[in-house]
């Protein structure tokens, strides 16, 4: 089965075929063979050769996996071959702009912009309370305020639409 | 001490730790705090209807609170702590100030008064110069802090405080106080019976902090030697027996580079780092507050007191550290703590529960021993190496930065080593491998998918009657 692996704006595709806890593995053209058994609640434990590893995987919405291996966390979005190629075809226009979206559920202390204003990678959008912190959630890319979905005072939940920066 | 213990617990907290290893647990109102962990009523409600005969107030909410530990006073419950008036003498950061300044212990330059207005707080600030700490009068954890740089980010910072402090503490109340560079947070801690004994054992060295909160403490601090400690102790105790302080508490000093010290505040209450004290000290610290709060004599003196080896803790809370420390609240889908000699995991979460986005993020504190400092982070490197946290976001990764550094390691510590240690993004040492965990959980979810969406078209019977075909997954 192949897939296109998503990681830090890099895109790597990679096959994977096997059972049974064996498989094989095709990564950016290299072969890997790994013995793989699931090891208690959403943990693996991976064998490359005599190299023993324990990643902790975690799915999130939209085939996002969270993979923690040694300390390290990876955001790694896994598609099936043909739906990234449909996904991406012709769809370029949703790659720019930034959606902000509530990342947890909290409380908006304040909106930092307005509709129409300019802004550059880094500025402030929107200051979010949660677990007794204000949290300051800033523009990743330049561009314009189009939409603004909130308003000081009120409360989000997780996946709410905060700000639309186009 | 075989005390029997009752647990009180929020809408948002009847899962967590503290209620399932409780005797009984209380229920006392809705997930926010305003509504539960701050209704001195509904505690002492729930202490009354329990037969409960003490009140230990832990580390947050009304720990520090006069008004809650006059209302256990007069519903007759033992309050595990200082008197009221110790706790409003000390609790109150501004007068704190003034008895430090009349005994002659040296503060840190600032405002006498909190500041009210905004043009009150920008001649206040001018006057102690730029920059400037907003402190919360009732403060502590960092909340209702704010460092200022300049002055166009004054009004900004002083509504940020302020908000902060009235939610955390219940009062937005905020002083300004002269920011020194760099400095070393160390903190003292004090042990004082009703019958007039105060002992120091030592202290705790607290500056790696980010936002002001603190991420890794330890005992001895590389920075104190045999005499500085002796001086800072002796102002501590003095401080403590000034206002008639019995319990255990906290006083933290910043040290700068030639070794002065300046008060900041005193924690009227158990400090989270208190374990880093126990692991060199020998004496379990809340073993001895409800000693103390039974009106037992502590039974030693100074001289009694001896220190041994160096203890480190690590705060493993559930936030994104790549993300500037984001909370990271949810479900731990993993969870396995380290183990092997000397070292302690303090922690309130388990596999399966859920970190509530409504509290502090702190889930465990890992704590390490070992007869000297080089041992302790080698032993602390490896625990935290072994520790796997899954399904939230933890500040583990950051802290084995920490660790691996070499101001750290050389303990070359001050309050802005976290602006020192690289943004280094993903370290990406096991970026194939995570690739690799990926795809297979993205493969062996599709096989569980796949049967039954391609069952329709093609009778079970032929399926199953095709050679190779049976048991093995569509591909």
């Amino acid at each position: 089965m192949k897939f296109e692996a998503q990681l830090d704006g890099a895109v790597v595709p990679v096959e994977v075929t096997g059972d049974g806890g064996r498989y094989r593995v095709t990564l950016g053209g290299d072969a890997l063979e790994v013995d793989a058994r699931p090891a208690g609640e959403g943990g693996w434990s991976l064998l490359l050769g005599r190299e023993s590893f324990a990643a902790g995987v975690c799915e999130e919405e939209g085939g996002v996996f969270v993979v923690d291996v040694d300390g390290e966390t990876y955001s790694i979005r896994v598609e099936e071959e043909t739906r990234y190629i449909i996904r991406t075809r012709g769809g370029g226009a949703a790659a720019r702009g930034q959606i902000l979206k509530a990342p947890m559920p909290g409380r908006v202390v304040m909106v930092e912009v307005t509709v129409g204003q300019a802004v550059a990678p880094g500025d402030g959008l929107v200051i979010l309370e949660a677990m007794k912190m204000e949290n300051e959630f800033k523009a990743s890319v330049a561009g314009t305020v189009k939409e603004i979905r909130v308003e000081a005072g009120q409360a989000v939940n997780p996946g709410d639409v905060l700000v639309v920066v186009e | 001490m075989s005390i029997a213990t009752v647990a009180v617990f929020s809408e948002a907290d009847r899962e967590a730790l503290h209620v399932l290893l409780a005797d009984e647990a209380v229920p006392i109102g809705p997930a926010p705090a305003a509504e539960s962990y701050l209704s001195a009523e509904k505690l002492i409600a729930a202490a009354r209807a329990t037969g409960a005969q003490a009140v230990h107030p832990g580390y947050g909410f009304l720990a520090e609170n006069a008004s809650f530990a006059d209302a256990c006073a007069t519903a007759g419950l033992v309050f595990i702590g200082p008197s009221p008036a110790a706790v409003r003498a000390m609790g109150d950061k501004m007068a704190a100030r003034r008895v430090a300044l009349s005994l002659g212990v040296p503060v840190v330059p600032g405002a006498s008064e909190p500041v009210t207005d905004d043009k009150d707080a920008a001649r206040i600030a001018e006057d102690v110069g730029y920059p400037v700490m907003l402190k919360a009068v009732m403060g502590g954890g960092g909340k209702g802090m704010r460092l200022v740089h300049r002055r166009e980010d004054l009004a900004g910072a002083l509504r940020a405080a302020r908000s902060e402090a009235g939610a955390a503490f219940g009062d937005a109340s905020v002083y300004i106080e002269r920011y020194l560079a760099a400095p070393r947070h160390v903190e003292i801690q004090i042990l004082a019976d009703a019958h007039g004994s105060t002992v120091h054992l030592g202290e705790r060295e607290c500056s790696i902090q980010r936002r002001h909160q603190k991420l890794i403490e330890e005992s001895p601090s590389p920075g104190v030697d045999a005499e500085l400690r002796r001086r800072m102790g002796a102002a501590a105790c003095r401080l403590a027996a000034a206002v008639g302080y019995v319990n255990a508490g906290t006083a933290e000093f910043l040290v700068d580079a030639h070794g002065s010290f300046y008060f900041l505040e005193m924690n009227a209450r158990l400090q989270v780092e208190h374990p880093v004290t126990e692991l060199v000290t020998g004496r379990d610290l809340v073993r001895e507050q409800l000693r103390i709060a039974a009106g037992e004599k502590l039974g030693y003196g100074q001289e009694d007191i001896a220190w041994s080896g160096a203890a480190i803790e690590c705060r493993i809370n559930a936030e994104d550290p790549d993300q500037g420390f984001l909370p990271s609240p949810g479900c731990i889908t993993r969870l396995s703590a380290p183990a092997g000699p000397w070292v302690r995991n303090d922690s309130g979460v388990y596999a399966g529960y859920t970190v509530p986005r409504y509290y502090d993020t702190l889930m465990a504190k890992l704590i390490v021993w070992a007869p000297d400092r080089e041992a302790a982070v080698a032993r602390m490197e490896r625990a935290l190496g072994e520790y796997q946290v899954g399904g939230v976001r933890s500040t583990i990764p950051v802290l084995r930065r920490i660790l691996r550094h070499p101001d750290f390691v050389a303990g070359k510590l001050d309050t802005q080593f976290m602006e020192r240690l690289d943004d280094a993004p993903v370290p990406g040492r096991h970026r194939t491998l995570a690739l690799i965990a990926a795809a297979l959980a993205a493969y062996e979810r599709a096989g569980r998918e796949t049967p039954p969406a391609a069952a329709p078209t093609v009778s079970a019977w032929a399926r199953l009657g095709r050679p190779g075909s049976s048991g093995s997954r569509p591909r």
